[in-house]
């Protein structure tokens, strides 16, 4: 796989599939800048500091039995673990595999919608630790 | 150590039935599954020591 279109992703949250309601994903992987410059640096130096990941994900609203509402609202304040893939099919070096663990959940918006439009929810997870596996 | 049953068919890598222990969840809010409905804590039922020697 090279360029691609996500059609497809895998979108795992605490454990949950909800991939067939999920319409938008952003994983957003960061090491913390920590500056090393000391005296006779030509010039600033950083080293990597702590991960400060987040996450957002679009899903559309459901209120059937164990689908969205149900699965996300208990876990709003808590730290999750979130899996994810570009592709729902076996992982491989050209499908990765996108784990954040301790993933905290500080925002959901169970009720999100205008006159006439689909109900979605926006969730946005902030820190844990990322991991990326090909096999 | 709790075991779980699987009651919805969209826990990831399970299937609906499956049985799942702590362990299996680790990192999880078993809590939150548990609400959601996809989960369901298994009752286990231990006989008194006594009641085996009474052949009960």
């Amino acid at each position: 796989m090279g360029v691609f279109v996500l059609n497809n992703a895998l979108v795992t949250i605490n454990a949950v599939d909800l991939s067939t309601r999920a319409t938008s994903v952003t994983i957003n992987y960061e090491r913390e800048a920590v500056e090393s410059t000391a005296f006779g640096s030509g010039g600033r130096t950083f080293v990597a500091g702590l991960e400060n990941n987040s996450c957002d994900v679009e899903l559309q609203q459901d209120l059937a039995t164990s689908m969205v509402e149900a699965t996300i609202f208990p876990i709003v304040g808590t730290s999750v673990t979130l899996i994810f893939r570009n592709d729902a099919g076996a992982v491989a070096p050209t499908n990765p595999t996108y784990t954040i663990t301790g993933a905290y959940l500080a925002t959901h918006t169970p009720l999100n919608a205008g006159v006439g439009e689909m109900g979605t929810t926006s969730l946005s997870f902030q820190g844990g630790t990322l991991v990326k596996t090909t096999a | 150590m709790t075991t779980y049953r699987v009651t919805s068919d969209l826990v990831y890598g399970r299937a609906l039935g499956d049985t799942v222990t702590d362990a299996d969840l680790d990192g999880c809010n078993i809590d939150a599954l548990i609400a959601g409905e996809h989960l369901a804590p298994i009752s286990v039922t231990i006989k008194k020591q006594a009641d085996k020697e009474a052949g009960q």
